[in-house]
């Protein structure tokens, strides 16, 4: 019987996982590798983080899930990938560690026949001197660190109350971060939380981010048609922000975050620092650490994986100007080069490059958005190579590929601006192409009719809604698949 | 006064008519729907 590993039980990896068992049935064997027992519904972290859901509201385990769909999970880590096999064999295998508490440490070998990697991001706090919750600034990219975050916001609120002054910076700790959308909902929910407490007057909140203009969000802003008019994304943000009485700071690059001081260089390269109370500032991301060896020993890593750390898969790495980028560049089958049985889908994939226009400080630090990959793509393409490996399972392994390229598909997020199921808002967003798409949609490289935009409390509700729909599509409940990603 | 200030202090305000909507039950209940419709045309595209 085949076996295909998954490494990770993330948004892609689980719903990898969970099609191709409800495919082949018992006409496969599917092994799931992940670090962490629990499965998270990351988005609802930004409500953890300003104390309206709790961990457990936002997590579950995963090992009665899969012992209930009879897939082998492995509360490990993957630290190596031998697509070759070792000398002689020929049998592709990955080198994990468990982490499960009762075989901590225990290395292991696991033979596949098919391999998904889908180990997300890297949290890399390392990029920046003083960022992350071990140092000087909190996270909520993990429902732990948004624990903390509320921790430290509920220790300002009640300063506040006390007449103190505070400074709260909300948004990126690194130039070359991505996720944006993530610290715009903080940003928001905080300013909110501040309101609903009654001690907004005295609070001072700052937006900071290497996005060149309010609304980028990474994917290059968007445009929108609205009254008869084409209207920005910027616009549209920045009204936001002017109503909200939000400060924001753009184009930096967080150099190091001391105690209470963030130090930060923007585009034109002039250097400044910020005093906060507060700061929850995402951290850059890059591949997990992983290593890669060839059948002799050999290391090919750097065979496997792009500088940053992701996988390499049916992109077009070659590097070129932002006038040359097309949406060809970008990946279909998620399938990697050189093994054909090894796929990267969600975060762990390399993009071929960025959605927004590069830049650079005349000091040369790069300062602009890393290109997102939102939990609507991560879990199509976890779907789509689930399918491709099933069908090659059943008919062969030359059975084509099915294909979910980010320049054919559409993204619909919400982006959560305060809670509350009478009070709260959020902006809704769709957009259609992902990747922008100049020759079919000149001009903004969206299609118009399908790129919207709107704030408003039914926003809030579609999240709420989407919150208790993922978390009961990945409990693989009655009905589950039909639940699309 | 930095550009991005500039910009932002010089954004379009919601009228109070546009605060109220998007508050409304009824008003946002309509959009709730239509939103909904728009993002499950846009998955079933993705779903091919
Ligand atoms: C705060 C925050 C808010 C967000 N909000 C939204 C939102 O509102 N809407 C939206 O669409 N997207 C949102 N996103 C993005 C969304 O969370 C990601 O797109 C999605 O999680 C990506 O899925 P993934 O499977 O690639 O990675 P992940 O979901 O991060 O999963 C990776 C998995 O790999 C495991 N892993 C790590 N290392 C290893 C290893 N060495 N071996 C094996 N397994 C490993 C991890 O434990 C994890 O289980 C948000 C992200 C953040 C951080």
């Amino acid at each position: 019987m085949d076996r295909v590993v998954i490494l990770g039980a993330g948004i892609s990896g689980h719903t990898a996982a969970l099609h191709l068992q409800r495919q082949l049935k018992n006409k496969v064997d599917i092994v799931v590798v992940s670090p962490n027992s629990n499965w998270n519904w990351i988005p609802s972290n930004i409500w953890v983080g300003v104390g309206k859901m709790t961990k457990d509201q936002v997590t579950f385990p995963l090992a009665p899930i899969y012992k209930r769909k009879h897939i082998d999970f492995r509360q490990a880590k993957a630290v190596a990938i031998h697509p070759e096999g070792s000398a002689g064999t020929g049998q592709a295998f990955v080198d994990i560690v468990y982490t499960d508490p009762t075989r901590a440490g225990e290395e292991e070998q696991i033979t596949y026949d098919y391999l998904i990697v889908a180990t997300g991001p890297k949290l890399n706090f390392a990029a920046t001197p003083g960022l992350g919750p071990d140092a000087n600034s909190w996270s909520v990219c993990t429902a732990g660190h948004a624990e903390q975050s509320s921790a430290a916001l509920e220790a300002i609120i009640e300063a506040l109350k006390a007449g103190e002054k505070k400074t709260l910076v909300i948004g990126v700790g690194h130039g070359t971060c991505t996720c944006e959308g993530a610290a715009f909902e903080y940003t928001f929910n905080v300013e909110h939380e501040l309101r609903e407490r009654g001690v907004r007057e005295l609070a001072d909140v700052v937006y900071l981010s290497n996005e060149y203009d309010l609304g980028d969000l990474g994917v290059g802003g968007m445009t929108f048609a609205q009254n008869g008019f084409e209207t920005s994304s910027k616009m549209w943000t920045e009204s936001l922000f002017r109503e909200r009485g939000v400060r924001a700071i753009l184009r930096a690059h967080v150099e190091r975050v001391d105690p209470g001081v963030i130090h930060y260089e923007v585009l034109d390269g002039s250097k400044h620092t910020l005093d906060f109370d507060f700061a929850m500032l995402l951290p850059p991301f890059r591949g997990v650490d992983m290593k890669a060896y060839a059948n002799n020993g050999d290391d090919i890593t750097d065979n496997l994986f792009a500088p940053n750390g992701f996988l390499r898969v049916d992109g077009d790495y070659e590097a070129k100007p932002f006038e040359e980028w097309t949406p060809e560049d970008w990946p279909k089958t998620y399938q990697c080069p050189r093994y054909a049985n090894v796929f990267g889908v969600g975060i762990a994939f390399a993009p071929p490059h960025a959605i927004s226009e590069p830049r650079k400080s005349p000091n040369g630090t790069v300062i602009s958005p890393a290109p997102p990959r939102t939990g609507m793509p991560s879990g199509v393409m976890g779907r789509t190579v689930a399918l491709s490996i099933a069908e090659r399972i059943r008919h062969g392994g030359e059975a084509p590929l099915r294909t979910a390229s980010m320049a054919a598909m559409g993204a619909a997020c919400i982006a959560s601006a305060g809670t509350g199921l009478r009070k709260g808002s959020a902006a809704a967003i769709t957009m259609y192409p992902i990747i922008p798409d100049r020759k079919r949609f000149p001009g903004s490289g969206r299609d118009l009719s399908q790129t919207s935009g709107e704030i408003g409390l039914s926003g809030h509700w579609t999240k709420l809604l989407l919150h208790y729909l993922f978390i009961y599509k990945a409990k693989a409940r009655f009905g589950w698949f039909m639940i699309p990603e | 006064m930095s550009d991005v200030d500039r910009s932002i202090a010089e954004a379009p305000l919601p009228t109070g008519g546009t605060l109220r909507r998007r508050k409304s039950l009824f008003y946002q209940a309509t959009r709730f729907v239509a939103f909904n419709l728009r993002m499950m045309k846009m998955v079933t595209r993705a779903h091919h």
